[in-house]
């Protein structure tokens, strides 16, 4: 079976001026220092550029470094400890040579485009701006505005090419076919081939892991993940488990116990135990 | 220790180079660029190179027996006036990344740029 060649990668659209943030776009033509906070994630500007970036939905710089050693854990929290935040950190690592220039920079930059794609994803909440001098341009790269915005409108184009529908990049993915990995049974038409760093990301697949977590265990960057999810998706390796039905049954409008001293310690007490 | 500019100022020292960019090929991103690209766009030169080496890197055929990364060393193109070099960097970290050399033809040493290229390349992940 010859295999259906992807999409082709997509190039940045140069006449494509939509802004992701009108905010962002303000912000940096007027050359702003500062902390731009939106629901997916923040970014860090110095004079207009961004400086690095942080996301919940990706695995932040010390994650990439450390996961397969290339840094000891110890090491980065070292350099955390004395420093405000992990650019700094990276940059104490940098002067003190720990690590060689073109592979802090190699990274550095793979968690900025990373974390800055969710950072710009679209949110239902209005981003909050704080002028703050900490952040400034030092001797790691940083990035125009305009680069990552049209890096991030390319990187969701490419997504989009691979398989239109995002459900499977943040629900808790499942192995569409549970033979996947097995001989195929005779008669059944063999899986689409998968390659190696589709292989890795498809046997975290456990019906509990999203894409998000999937990275984190790699120590990969998220996008990165989310093209193989959506590759894998598309190839019909994996699918996104149905979102759980929201809560509706009513709580019971009594507590079991009817003697309410008991009820409140009983409810005491788990609280407790939850913290 | 060189950093990515460096390493592609670098790679431009030698003999017939046009261009040299770092380009991550799961997503056709350029991290660096230097000089000039085939039809003056860095961007569309590095999706276009991206999408060559992740077909090399995939496909079983072209791998090195054993399953040590990175799959492959080098993609050569050659054209009727032009190298195309494309040298995957062998990081610690998980990465998907390779080098792009555009050497002229005529004054370009195929041989030499590969080792040296390779070089480069272990020189800017280890130092």
């Amino acid at each position: 079976m010859v295999r259906t060649t992807p999409p082709a990668l997509p190039v940045r659209d140069k006449q494509n001026t939509r802004a992701l943030s009108p905010m962002l776009t303000r912000l940096a033509e007027e050359r702003a220092t500062g902390v731009l906070v939106r629901e997916h994630g923040v970014l860090y500007l110095a004079e207009g550029r961004v400086v690095h970036a942080e996301s919940p939905h990706a695995p932040g710089l010390d994650v990439l470094l450390t996961a397969h050693g290339t840094l000891a854990g110890a090491a980065w929290q070292r350099a955390a400890a004395r420093t405000p935040g992990p650019l700094h950190a990276a940059e104490l690592l940098l002067d003190s040579g720990v690590l060689p220039t073109g592979a802090l920079e190699l990274c550095h930059l793979d968690a900025l485009y990373d974390a800055g794609y969710f950072a710009l994803a679209p949110s239902s909440t209005p981003g909050r701006f704080r002028y703050d001098s900490a952040p400034r341009l030092g001797p790691l790269p940083s990035v125009p505005v305009v680069a990552l915005e049209r890096e991030t409108l390319r990187r969701r184009l490419l997504l989009h090419r691979l398989w239109p529908d995002p459900a499977a990049d943040s629900a808790p993915l499942i192995r569409a076919d549970p033979a996947a990995g097995r001989t195929p049974a005779a008669g059944r038409a063999p899986a689409a081939p998968v390659a190696p760093r589709q292989r890795a990301v498809l046997d975290r697949v456990d019906g509990l892991r999203t894409a998000a977590d999937i990275a984190r265990n790699l120590g990969r960057q998220a996008f990165h993940t989310l093209v193989d999810v959506r590759r894998l998706t598309a190839a019909g390796h994996v699918s996104p488990t149905a979102p759980a039905p929201p809560v509706t049954a009513p709580l019971p409008p009594h507590p079991v116990t009817t003697d309410p001293d008991i009820a409140l310690l009983k409810r005491l007490r788990d609280a407790l135990e939850a913290l | 220790m060189p950093g990515i500019d460096e390493c592609l100022l670098e790679a431009m020292r030698l003999p017939g180079a046009r261009g040299a960019s770092l380009v991550d090929w799961t997503s056709g991103l350029a991290l660096g660029t230097v000089g000039d690209a085939p039809g003056g766009d860095h961007e569309t030169t590095a999706a276009e190179a991206a999408e060559l080496a992740r077909i090399a890197a995939e496909h079983g055929t072209f791998a090195a027996h054993g399953d040590e990364p990175p799959p492959l060393e080098d993609v050569i193109i050659s054209n009727g006036d032009s190298y195309h070099l494309l040298r995957f960097v062998d990081t610690s970290f998980d990465s998907s990344v390779f080098l792009h050399l555009w050497l002229g033809r005529e004054e370009g040493n195929l041989a030499l740029a590969r080792i040296r290229l390779g070089e480069m390349a272990s020189r800017l992940v280890l130092g």
